[in-house]
């Protein structure tokens, strides 16, 4: 052990190796003097020393011994997974492949003749249908008491637009 | 003379395996061995913890969280790189983890503690005593991020090498350094605002 004389007059600022940190970390009376020579002693006067745990080594490694064996008893109890990634995307591809298969060859040995049914009637159905190019009366001439005729100005064409207005007028007129 | 014999074969006891070994043992399923490589490291991990979170029972909680990892964690251990700095990783991960939620929860207590302890007299004679060192830490420390306190401590405390700490973290040394000179730097700021009598000591020898 380092004696307090020999550590002041060693001691010399941002030069404490491991011995005279030791004699620092240990000795109230050689800190004030140490503070004095390099400041940066301050917290290294701190640490070096063993810290134990509240409760004692032994209780602290029971407790942690006795949280190893619940965990160890958890992922016993927790379902396995011993199947690795690839194998799962084996298994996947396998079964997807199993089901293609079965779906193609059920189709080829039954082919299903309503799909083409169907597909001519929409074929027909996309078809234009003809127009109605008349539906409705064609008047010639109109002569009434109680109507109110109305010739629009003519542009210079043939075309005469003419609007009659009257109660007795048929209603598909 | 047989049990001279007896007396020099090595039992089980008292051959003191290394950790690599113990590590060896653990994965073959050896309960005995991860008591064993507990004992033996708990006083550095619990005082790595207790250096950086500053309270026993949080210290003695995280400690026993690092060791619960470690166990998970063995199999990926790879015995070429020093066991220590694995597990110190392992303990800065956790620490740090935990700083950093609880920093976010203390930062309103510890504006009024501040208040609190710069009305002491910067004139008053000091001498300072160890365990008044350790509240002081406590107290100043705080303005650390969680990485700065952790390498602070690694250095200062543990007597850790910068390039031993950038092993551990898995950065630069160079970025320790950094961290390390920027947490000396807030600590004396820290010093001189909260506790001046303190400081004055320091600007004396300055």
């Amino acid at each position: 052990m380092m004696t307090c004389h020999y550590f002041r007059t060693n001691l010399q600022p941002g030069n404490a190796d491991a011995a005279m940190l030791e004699h620092l970390r240990h000795c109230d009376a050689c800190l004030d003097f140490a503070m004095s020579v390099d400041p940066d002693l301050f917290f290294r006067s701190l640490g070096g020393e063993d810290l134990i745990p509240p409760g004692g080594i032994d209780a602290f490694v029971g407790d942690v011994m006795s949280q190893v064996r619940v965990h160890d008893a958890e992922a016993s109890l927790a379902p396995r997974h011993n199947v690795s990634a690839w194998q799962r995307w084996a298994i996947a591809a396998t079964v997807a492949a199993g089901v293609t298969g079965a779906t193609l060859a059920y189709r080829y040995e039954h082919p299903a003749p309503r799909v083409t049914q169907t597909l001519l009637s929409v074929q027909a159905s996309a078809k234009p249908r003809p127009t109605a190019t008349a539906t409705k009366s064609f008047v010639e001439t109109y002569s009434s008491h109680d109507a109110t005729i109305v010739e629009m100005p003519n542009d210079g064409s043939d075309t005469k637009v003419v609007m009659i207005f009257d109660d007795k007028l048929p209603a598909d007129l | 003379m047989a049990a001279e014999v007896l007396r020099m074969i090595p039992t089980k006891e008292t051959v003191e395996l290394d950790d690599r070994q113990l590590v060896e043992q653990i994965r073959q399923g050896d309960d005995g061995a991860f008591e064993t490589l507990i004992r033996r490291k708990t006083s550095k991990v619990y005082g790595l913890c207790y250096r950086v979170i500053g309270n026993g029972e949080d210290a003695k909680d995280i400690s026993q969280l690092v060791f619960l990892k470690l166990w998970e964690n063995l199999e990926k251990y790879d015995a070429t790189y020093a066991f220590d700095t694995w597990l110190y990783r392992m303990v800065t991960n956790v620490a740090i983890d935990f700083m950093r939620s609880k920093q976010s929860r203390d930062n309103a207590v510890n504006s009024n503690l501040r208040l609190v302890k710069t009305s002491v007299d910067p004139e008053q004679t000091v001498t300072v005593a160890r365990k008044e060192v350790e509240s002081v830490f406590n107290a100043v420390s705080n303005v650390l991020s969680p990485k700065q306190k952790t390498i602070f401590v690694m250095s200062e405390m543990e007597d850790l090498r910068s390039s031993e700490i950038a092993k551990v973290l898995g950065c630069r040394e160079s970025t320790v350094r950094n961290h390390l000179f920027n947490a000396r730097k807030l600590m004396q700021t820290q010093l001189r605002k909260r506790f001046p009598e303190y400081a004055r000591l320091w600007e004396e020898s300055r």
